[in-house]
């Protein structure tokens, strides 16, 4: 027969593998898209070895976010005390690491695509570098924000004070929450990398229009984060009504 | 653990919720993204048509956001309705 304490442990090892796990599908595949496209604008031109490793590097430090995220997490879960907590605590344990590990996925993949672009686009224009490197961490933050929100449920989850009998109601709210703003989170993130990707591109083809695009990006991108924000508004009804 | 049958079910309302708005959010964000990014490109090639453009990405926008708000809608009924 187990103890609450052991369900609780054990709750806690499977969520912290699932945050890190699926965090570092999204993140892998955004910086090694990078690496590829700098390598290509690199083999058109050799010389500007600087200013296009600069840019990769800076774009997949910020595609590594959402892993680092998910790192977090899971690092969290493993080491917060357990003793004397009750039994749904478990439950809310799960329901973070989907949340963390799911929402990293789109974010580490859509801050990969305009990083990927701004490699590209310095082969092409190596005089707006200044340009590119700036609208593309606009786009790349931009697409960070739902793993933001996924690492707020999650540190929700992890830290609320939960009633102390256990039901299958709000046990059910808490995995719902992290797998509703952890899918949620996928999309808006590839999304907003796309269009961020497509705005460098531009800009790299016709660099007087730089402020325009800008604008522009940042109009589509609000409407599509917004079923990000549906998600993370049903999952804090979620949490909150328990 | 003892489960009643009004138990199971508003238990499952609220995983239905999360998977209902969770998932729904996936295919609106990625084609919303994909009409952005190929007006974005339109704008890149002629910037004159920038209003024109810019129009018509928020109206396909506004199409593509219907699925979202579908499961939006179900999600909330689920959770304060049914």
């Amino acid at each position: 027969m187990m103890t609450d304490l052991e369900w609780i442990k054990a709750a806690a090892m499977m969520g912290a593998g699932i945050s890190v796990g699926l965090a570092a599908i999204g993140a892998a595949i955004g910086e090694g898209y990078t690496a590829g496209k700098a390598n290509e604008a690199l083999s058109y031109r050799p010389h500007l070895i600087g200013d296009i490793l600069k840019t990769m590097l800076v774009g997949q430090a910020v595609a590594e976010t959402a892993g680092i995220f998910g790192l977090v997490i899971s690092m969290l879960l493993l080491f917060s005390p357990m003793e004397g907590k009750p039994l749904l605590t478990a439950w809310a344990y799960i329901g973070a690491g989907f949340s963390m590990g799911l929402s990293s996925i789109g974010c580490g993949v859509g801050a990969g695509i305009p990083a990927a672009t701004a490699c590209q686009g310095i082969g092409r224009q190596p005089s707006v570098s200044g340009h590119l490197s700036a609208l593309m961490l606009i786009g790349s933050g931009v697409a960070q924000s739902t793993a933001i929100y996924g690492f707020l449920i999650a540190l929700l989850l992890l830290f609320k004070s939960l009633p102390p009998e256990v039901t299958l109601i709000p046990a059910c709210s808490l995995v719902g929450a992290g797998i509703c703003m952890g899918f949620g989170g996928i999309g808006p993130g590839i999304g907003e990398g796309i269009a961020a990707g497509e705005a460098v591109s531009s800009v790299a083809r016709n660099p007087v229009t730089m402020s325009l695009m800008t604008r522009t990006m940042l109009v589509g991108q609000a409407v599509t984060e917004s079923t990000g924000i549906y998600s993370l508004v049903i999952a804090l009804l979620l949490v909150l009504t328990i | 653990m003892e489960i009643s049958g009004p138990d199971l079910i508003r238990a499952f309302e609220m995983l239905g919720a999360a998977i209902s708005m969770g998932l729904g959010a996936i295919g609106p964000a990625l084609g919303e993204g994909y009409a952005a990014g190929k007006a974005l490109e339109a704008i890149g090639r002629r910037p004159e048509e920038a209003g024109l453009l810019t129009r018509t990405m928020l109206v396909g926008q506004a199409v593509t956001e219907s699925t979202g708000i579908y499961s939006l809608v179900i999600a909330l009924l689920l959770l304060f309705v049914v």
